[in-house]
């Protein structure tokens, strides 16, 4: 399967890796017409800054066994077996964040406006040419690779 | 081999979907008592007229028959025969098995209070046959009451608070939700509830129950002295594991089916999994356990070691809260407790030791995934030099070079 492979040496925080999911996920939009301050702009990934570490990408795994699908009580999460990444169906979601609370890292959250819908990685549908964030990191901090499963 | 599970919840069907996955000629039978598959969670949702049978469904319509599977819905196991390997049905089939997977989940249990098992008009909340004879009696009834104020019982409430009715829920403890929240956190919840209409009666307990002349509970009396009027009532006072067929088998019971940690019980190729076990009654846990069963099963090895209950998310109005381990401590626990809130949010964390004990996130609970890891895992976070409100997972972060998956560095 593919993955977003990181490496945080060449990460310098720029964040245009937030932008560009904010407009994948925002219809019409591009890098520069997209807005930032709408209530729905959600970015699915996460640049953390550590003082020792510098910054460190944070973006869903598509895990080989992953924590978020076997929580879900409404079978709105779950791994495509053919690309292996982990969808959501926001039309089964009841809203329950079990899956929250499951994924280790961190990377899922509940929509800011209503709190009735998921916020998640959706690897922009495997459109062919690549994840949106990835086309948009100027450092190559975070690449597409095939990794075995 | 042929695998029976009894059970078609989150333990059964998970084991059934991981078993079929990675042997798809194995023969897998599943025995369910009830004629639907629907997920426990999403019952207030159909009794609040939000979503319809189709609606509750966890699995796609055509599961049983893509994975070939056979699915006896409307069949309840009443014995096991663990020397012949067989179970009996209620309708005399005998269903033998090479391995038997228990996936039996809990069930209610009405309080021996006088009158009430008796009462018509009492409902536990538990199978969507629970929700839809609740539907009924929703569409004539004015007066409602919950008798429990935990996630089943207010889950109930909001659902009856969505059809008109007036709710009133009757609390033994001080406070709602009292195993999840603490005092705080649990008034939030209640205030939404208030504003949506309903009445809390709490630090109070139902004492007898007055039927009518066709066997229906209309007044509920409480120690208090207080008379309460009821046309439905809905009893949520806590669940229990289901396993009565197993008497006499040999299968080893201590209020919950027993299993070692690959998942099997004390006699061999039968294994349980899900709030049958007792380990924790939650559908991410249930779900786990049928997928770990499953592969123990199958003859590879695979521990489950989670044995860690106190764990919960609650949303209800908009309002969501993360609640994980021990949140309302003693104080001769000595433990330290960070308390930061603002007008959106109430935090709370408990540590003892640079351990952090539980936490309660109120308000935006977006990425608080970690902290489950954390408090499962004993992390000692007293070496990190932040303040504890700001900790998440960047401060473990580690990568597997090879395959690009996260690890804790701990
Ligand atoms: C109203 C409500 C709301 C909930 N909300 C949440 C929530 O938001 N998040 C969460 O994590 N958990 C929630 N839970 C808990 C969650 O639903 C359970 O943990 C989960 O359903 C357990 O799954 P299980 O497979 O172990 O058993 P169950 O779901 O109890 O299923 C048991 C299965 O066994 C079958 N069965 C039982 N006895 C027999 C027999 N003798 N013969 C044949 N078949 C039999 C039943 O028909 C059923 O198919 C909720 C529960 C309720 C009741
Ligand atoms: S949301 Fe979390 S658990 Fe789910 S696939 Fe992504 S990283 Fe893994
Ligand atoms: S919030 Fe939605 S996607 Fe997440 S576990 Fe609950 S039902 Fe599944």
């Amino acid at each position: 399967m593919k993955r977003i492979i990181i490496d945080r040496e060449k990460c310098d925080g720029c964040l245009n890796c937030n932008i560009a999911c904010i407009s994948a996920h925002e219809e019409g939009s591009n890098f520069y017409t997209v807005n930032l301050q709408s209530p729905d702009a959600e970015t699915r990934n996460f640049i953390k800054f550590d003082a020792q570490q510098g910054y460190l990408p944070i973006f869903c795994r598509h895990c080989d066994e992953p924590e978020c699908v076997l929580s879900c009580m409404s079978g709105a999460l779950e791994k495509d077996q053919l690309t292996g990444h982990v969808q959501y169906d926001e039309t089964k979601c009841a809203a329950c964040y079990m899956c929250v609370m499951n994924c280790s890292y961190g990377v899922l959250k509940p929509d800011k406006q209503t709190r009735t819908k998921l916020i998640k990685c959706d690897f922009c549908d495997d459109k062919p040419d690549g994840p949106s964030c990835v086309k948009s990191c100027p450092k190559k901090a975070i690449e597409v690779k095939e990794v075995s499963r | 081999m042929k695998i029976v599970i009894i059970g078609a919840s989150a333990a059964g069907i998970s084991a059934a979907k991981t078993i079929k996955a990675s042997e798809p000629d194995t023969e897998v039978v599943i025995i369910s008592k009830e004629d639907s598959i629907h997920s426990r969670c999403m019952l207030h949702k159909f009794l609040g007229h939000e979503r319809d049978t189709k609606g509750v469904n966890f699995i796609p319509e055509d599961f049983f028959e893509t994975n070939n599977i056979t699915w006896l819905k409307n069949t309840t196991v009443i014995r096991l025969d663990t020397n012949n390997k067989f179970v009996k049905t209620h309708d005399n089939q005998e269903i033998s098995f090479d391995k038997l997977l228990i996936a039996t989940g809990a069930s209610y249990f009405i309080p021996p209070i006088p009158d009430l098992r008796e009462s018509k008009n009492v409902y536990g909340f538990r199978d969507l046959k629970d929700a839809q004879l609740l539907d009924i009696e929703c569409k004539t009834a004015k007066n409602a009451v919950v008798i429990g104020a935990g996630l089943v019982g207010m889950d109930a409430a909001m659902a009856m608070l969505e059809r008109g009715l007036t709710v009133t829920v009757i609390e033994m403890t001080s406070d709602v939700m009292s195993l999840q929240l603490d005092k705080k956190s649990a008034q939030a919840y209640q205030q939404l509830f208030e504003n949506a209409g309903a009445e809390f009666i709490l630090n109070d307990k139902v004492v007898s129950v007055d039927v009518d002349e066709v066997g229906r509970g209309k007044t509920i009396y409480l120690a208090s002295g207080k008379a309460v009027p009821a046309d439905v009532i809905v009893i949520a006072a806590g669940v229990r594991p289901a396993f009565n067929f197993t008497e006499g088998s040999g299968i080893a019971t201590n209020h919950a089916i027993l299993v070692g940690e690959d998942l099997r019980t004390n006699v061999k190729d039968i294994y349980a999994a899900g709030d049958v076990t007792g380990i924790a009654g939650i559908w991410p846990n249930a779900m786990k356990q049928g997928r770990i069963a499953a592969i123990n099963m199958l003859g590879e090895k695979r521990l489950y070691e989670d044995r860690y209950a106190l764990k919960n998310t609650v949303n209800f109005y908009g309002l969501t809260t993360l609640s994980l381990g021990n949140i309302n401590p003693e104080p001769e626990e000595n433990c330290e407790i960070f308390i930061r809130e603002d007008r959106n949010n109430y935090q709370k964390i408990v540590v003892k030791n640079g351990v952090v004990q539980g936490v309660i996130i109120q308000g935006d609970i977006g990425g608080t995934g970690f902290w489950q890891y954390l408090i499962k895992n004993k992390i000692d976070v007293s070496g990190i030099d932040k303040d504890v409100f700001s900790l998440s997972y960047a401060d473990f972060y580690d990568l597997d070079q090879q395959t690009g998956e996260y690890n804790y560095a701990v």
